[in-house]
């Protein structure tokens, strides 16, 4: 009989250590999916406007998810030192749906961010940047939001274009609609600024001087805060997931061992 | 200097000729002689216009760059100083008659974009500048000066196609250069011209052909994203399995729970039934016998 009870009190010690681990990982998924939701890159118009946001939808389940593990997690450890048969049932049954969300998080990170290539960019690029005449308020407020992204961008980074300012030449554009190629080849937002913002030498910009115009790609600032957000959200949510996993199964086990 | 001893063999030449008496023979090998070798220093250094090396983003779709004739044309042809260089531009033509940019009388054409159709029926002028500096042309290096640039890339290149506006300028007076057409080829000619006389001096050959950019369409891009990454793969996989053990052990312990107490009472049921037994027996043991009457009842 001792050796049994030294088990099971050893079988609860891990199991509350297991929920505070979780409920610790659960605010701390909390915080993360809020930091990545703020959008500090400033770079959620542009995927608005692809119709390809759903890296922040997972965001959003995370912060309820996580919130929902600490809770959780607290009526856990209430149930595994009750040895309360009703509560770890109701434990059970509420981490497995719980389980099943931030699952569900997880996957749709990791397939989204796929989705986010430097293609897809490019031609919204090229179709939304300055497009003078818009459809519908919607296509206005998309416009809006790719415009100013694009020349924040393009101002902070010191670059142009998705791969290069070679793509505003290779390619027709609602840009090179508006703006004629001798006097714009790209935006002027390319051109090496001073202190004022104004471009150093113009005439330097257009002929593609090397020193006058900034020759790398915008993609790496764009895909590098993408994936960070995106790996944050699904592997830390399978770390978590991993780790419930085994507190489940010890918690059925434990629950299916006590008795009313 | 090869030309020089060029020269000077064929004078010999003359001078062995003049023994001779072939005095036309050897007025023409004085004259035209080095008028020839000229020409030659002409097509040597340079066949035309070329594209400078400064500027990468060239031709672009409308403009085209080109170097100005730096010590293309032999200073000792305009003695006053009197020359200015003008720039033709035509597109490329299979026709080589209507490639003429003089006249009969040397008199150098005076057609503008507008009357050539952009050059399509033949050269048009687009510049007009004067002899670049052959002693003292503009170093390269000082590009990187901010103060310096602009002018170095002036003295330097010329932008063809640079004006969009001169078109359609009524007032405008100059010789316009608006931008060239997008996908086509185009060839340059410098012209040496004195401007007292009017004529032309020299002129380089037309330049290698040129073409303009051209523009795809934004709706040919593919967004497909290819082949799933090996991230997605994993997590998809790992979880779904996670998920369907977790649902396995979810229904084990219910199904335990609902079946181990029958298991106890089955179990239990053998002792259960000896223990009924043993205790009918003490029972049994215990009570006073008594006989029974035929008629069932107790004595």
């Amino acid at each position: 009989m001792a050796k049994s009870d030294d088990g099971i009190r050893i079988l609860q010690g891990l199991l509350v250590f297991g929920n505070v681990v979780i409920g610790m990982c659960g605010i701390a998924l909390t915080a993360e999916c809020i930091f990545f939701v703020s959008d500090p890159h400033g770079l959620y118009p542009l995927l608005e406007a692809t119709e390809n946001d759903d890296v922040y939808a997972a965001a959003w389940i995370g912060i309820f998810v996580g919130f929902a593990l600490f809770a959780l997690s607290i009526l856990g450890i209430v149930g595994v030192i009750k040895s309360n048969r009703t509560l770890l049932l109701v434990y059970i049954i509420l981490m497995l749906i719980t389980y099943a969300f931030e699952m569900a998080s997880c996957i749709t990170a990791a397939t989204h961010r796929d989705f986010l290539t430097p293609n897809l960019f490019l031609k919204q690029m090229l179709e939304r940047y300055q497009k003078s005449e818009p459809d519908n308020n919607n296509d206005k407020w998309m416009t809006e939001g790719v415009t100013k992204t694009w020349d924040k961008l393009m101002l902070q980074n010191q670059c142009c274009g998705v791969r290069g300012p070679s793509d505003w030449q290779e390619y027709m554009s609602a840009f090179r609609i508006t703006h004629n190629d001798a006097d714009f080849p790209w935006p002027h937002n390319c051109c090496v600024m001073d202190a004022r913002g104004s471009p150093v030498n113009l005439d330097g910009c257009k002929l593609g001087v090397p020193g006058y115009y900034n020759s790398n790609g915008c993609y790496d600032a764009i895909s590098g805060p993408m994936n960070t957000h995106a790996w944050g959200v699904a592997w830390f949510g399978f770390a978590i997931l991993c780790w419930t996993f085994c507190v489940l199964l010890g918690t059925m086990f434990y629950w299916s061992r006590t008795e009313y | 200097m090869c030309g020089c001893w060029v020269v000077l063999a064929f004078c010999c030449l003359g001078q062995l000729c003049a023994g001779k008496r072939h005095l036309p023979a050897v007025i023409l090998s004085v004259f035209v002689v080095p008028l020839f070798v000229s020409l030659l220093f002409v097509l040597w250094f340079v066949l035309g216009a070329n594209s400078p090396q400064l500027a990468t983003n060239n031709p672009t779709l409308t403009t085209v760059a080109l170097e100005k004739p730096f010590c293309t044309f032999d200073s000792s042809l305009c003695p006053n100083k009197s020359c200015i260089i003008y720039l033709y531009a035509m597109k490329e033509l299979g026709d080589a008659i209507s490639s003429q940019v003089t006249d009969n009388t040397s008199k150098p054409l005076d057609s503008t974009f507008h009357q050539t159709s952009g050059g399509q029926l033949g050269p048009y002028k687009a510049a007009l500048f004067s002899v670049p500096d052959c002693a003292s042309p503009p170093k390269l290096t000082d590009v990187g000066d901010v103060n310096k640039v602009s002018d170095v890339l002036k003295q330097y290149l010329f932008r063809v196609g640079d004006d969009v506006n001169c078109l359609y300028d009524p007032n405008f007076l100059g010789v316009c250069n608006p931008p060239l057409a997008p996908d086509t080829t185009y060839r340059f000619k410098y012209v040496l011209l004195d401007s007292t006389e009017g004529i032309v001096k020299d002129q380089t050959l037309w330049s290698d052909p040129i073409k303009t950019r051209r523009v795809k369409l934004p709706l040919k891009i593919d967004t497909w994203p290819g082949r799933r990454s090996g991230d997605m793969i994993v997590i998809t996989s790992i979880l779904s399995v996670l998920v369907f053990l977790l649902l396995a052990g979810f229904l084990a312990s219910v199904s335990s729970a609902v079946i181990y107490p029958f298991q106890l009472i089955s179990e239990a049921l053998p002792e259960l039934s000896q223990l009924v037994y043993a205790y009918s027996r003490v029972v049994y043991a215990l009570c006073p016998r008594k006989s029974m009457r035929p008629d069932g009842f107790l004595n």
